[in-house]
């Protein structure tokens, strides 16, 4: 056993030291409670405002009305089977994209020549304004499911590329250094340092397709003319002047995003534990 | 990206038997036996392929390590001091000379030479104990399973780490880090221990008491200890001999004779006040502020 130095200052303990504290059983809902009560007086406040009748309603309904009309929407079945199907293409779109985008990223990240070969396109698609692709898209395409379908992909696929190249190329050099001192094969180089370096980077960059796949999914339901999908009853209702709807719509797009996205940080989290930490 | 030396592979496979060796002025010639690392005339620089030019970070190192010996290196930064640790661990090629351990030419790492890291290079998704198993799983230098665990909990009791097995390197401080990092290289029982400014992170408190306890693992695991440090106090305190590097391209300036009895922690008498500490402590300021102030050779180096 190692003896501590007799005068040196750190001694080594055999446990951490933990002590424990009181803290109010209440204590992790305040922020759920907060949330709770902030989002209410807005919407009190929203219906204050419009019940004032400062604002055109025609632009501004009551957010009592908005409420409702989702309500009707849900139970007379217009609005379940748009969302559905929307949610449906969105989902297979990401999963495509994360099939195809995280291998190739990875590639480009770990393959100089796959780099150099790959990355004039995937910066051009990257950039690229997705809408610019539409009309080529109907025209090959048509309207319906498939364009619908590419164009999230198309959306999505890049930016998860982009995050997956980033992390392989930022691997911490001296854990590389430390693979070679302890003797890593090149595939456990691969497998035990870059893999794992590599996945919080995964993840931010399927976030961020995630945003990016989101406004696929409505340009293409929005300009595509399928005839299905939020994209639609948003067009629809903009069309029958019916704004109630036309925010209520919104207000379930705004949810989906932030869900999907807070599922994806918790994910993070789990993933990548060592890094929140040090963070703070 | 991380092969520094990859360009320089136009390296001989099959080294000429050692000549007589030409005239050293700087350089006592040891015994043949006790030799474990020996560096010849060895030079090494970088590529800026940018500017067409080559950076010339060391010339002409020629030098013997005796194996068992603490030889710590000191030299102003920039100096090359990593360099020479990078080309006896096998990661850097020399341009020219030759670079032998037990008399092989060093041709990239193996599992005889472990490193111990400045910032540790400690996996953070790994804990305590699955980091200090990495020295010991990969393909070169892999042991049984069956044998791993009982080292681990070795080499973890032997810096002070039993009880934190199942923690996670963020978890701990910057020493506590480091002591993670000594018991990996050390696990795999390697001859030789490469330290490149491992103390350089830590508060002056935890440091000494890093130190103090490095001699105590070293004085039983009997490791071949190349130390680099930008301290003057650390490498008298810990070595055998101090190999003096001037500045760029580094050349080896002068090697003292360190000549203090061990331990060097020990509470009674305390080296650090001895005369002998005091004058090499001064020989040296002497060396390295010249360097410091860009004054060359001012002891007489080779021409």
């Amino acid at each position: 056993m190692t003896q501590v130095v007799p005068n040196g200052s750190k001694a080594t303990r055999p446990t951490p030291q933990v002590e424990t504290i009181t803290v109010s059983k209440f204590a992790p809902f305040r922020g759920v409670v907060f949330t709770a009560v902030n989002l209410t007086s807005f919407f009190i406040l929203w219906e204050l405002i419009a019940r004032a009748g400062v604002i055109n309603p025609l632009f501004f309904p009551r957010s009592s009305e908005v409420f409702s009309a989702l309500y009707r929407g849900f139970a007379d079945g217009t609005i379940l089977p748009e969302l559905a199907h929307s949610l449906t293409n969105f989902l297979i779109g990401l999963a495509i994209s994360a099939v195809i985008g995280i291998p190739v990223g990875l590639l480009m990240g770990a393959s100089r020549i796959a780099d150099l070969v790959l990355s004039p396109y995937v910066w051009a698609m990257t950039s690229l304004p997705r809408v610019a692709l539409i009309p080529l898209l109907i025209l090959i395409l048509g309207f319906g499911d498939a364009m619908q379908l590419t164009i999230i992909v198309l959306s999505a696929v890049f930016p998860i590329m982009v995050n997956c190249m980033a992390g392989v190329k930022t691997v911490d050099p001296s854990l590389l250094r430390a693979g070679r001192v302890f003797g890593t094969s090149q595939w456990e180089t691969y497998v035990k340092i870059i893999l794992p370096f590599t996945l919080p980077f995964v993840i931010s960059g399927v976030n961020q397709g995630i945003a990016r796949g989101l406004v696929g999914m409505l340009i293409g339901e929005l300009l595509g003319g399928g005839g299905n999908g939020l994209g639609y009853l948003l067009d629809r209702a903009g069309e029958q002047f019916d704004a109630p709807m036309l925010y209520g719509v919104l207000l379930l797009l705004a949810v989906m995003s932030v869900s999907l996205i807070q599922a994806m940080r918790w994910l993070e989290e789990r993933a990548a534990p060592w890094r929140d930490i040090t963070r703070t | 990206m991380v092969r520094l030396g990859a360009q320089y592979t136009d390296r001989p496979a099959a080294e000429p038997p050692e000549p007589s060796q030409p005239a050293e002025p700087s350089k006592p010639v040891e015994a043949a036996e006790s030799a474990l690392i020996e560096a010849v005339e060895v030079s090494a620089g970088y590529d800026n392929r940018r500017e067409r030019t080559r950076l010339i970070a060391l010339r002409d190192i020629s030098l013997t390590v005796r194996r068992g010996e603490f030889l710590a290196i000191v030299g102003p930064s920039g100096c090359g001091k990593t360099t020479l640790i990078n080309m006896i661990a096998g990661f850097v090629q020399p341009l020219s000379g030759t670079i032998k351990v037990r008399g092989m030419g060093v041709d990239g790492p193996g599992s005889d030479r472990a490193m111990v890291f400045q910032d540790y290079a400690l996996l953070p998704w790994r804990t305590v104990e699955r980091n200090v198993e990495f020295a010991v799983e990969n393909r070169r230098g892999r042991v049984p399973k069956q044998d791993r665990e009982r080292r681990i909990a070795e080499a973890l009791a032997l810096v002070g780490l039993a009880g934190f097995e199942r923690s996670f390197p963020h978890e701990l401080s910057g020493g506590m880090r480091q002591r993670v990092g000594i018991a990996r290289a050390l696990v795999g029982e390697p001859e030789i221990l490469l330290m490149d400014e491992p103390f350089g992170a830590v508060d002056a408190m935890t440091r000494e008491a890093m130190q103090a306890e490095l001699e105590k693992i070293i004085a039983k695991t009997g490791q071949t200890v190349l130390f680099i440090t930008h301290s003057i106090d650390e490498a008298i305190t810990l070595g055998d001999r101090i190999v003096v590097i001037s500045n760029r391209p580094g050349t080896i300036q002068e090697i003292i004779e360190v000549n203090l009895p061990r331990p060097r922690f020990d509470e009674r008498n305390d080296v650090r006040r001895s005369a002998r500490f005091g004058e090499i402590r001064a020989h040296l300021w002497g060396l390295l502020s010249g360097e410091a102030l860009g004054a060359k050779s001012i002891s007489g180096g080779p021409a």
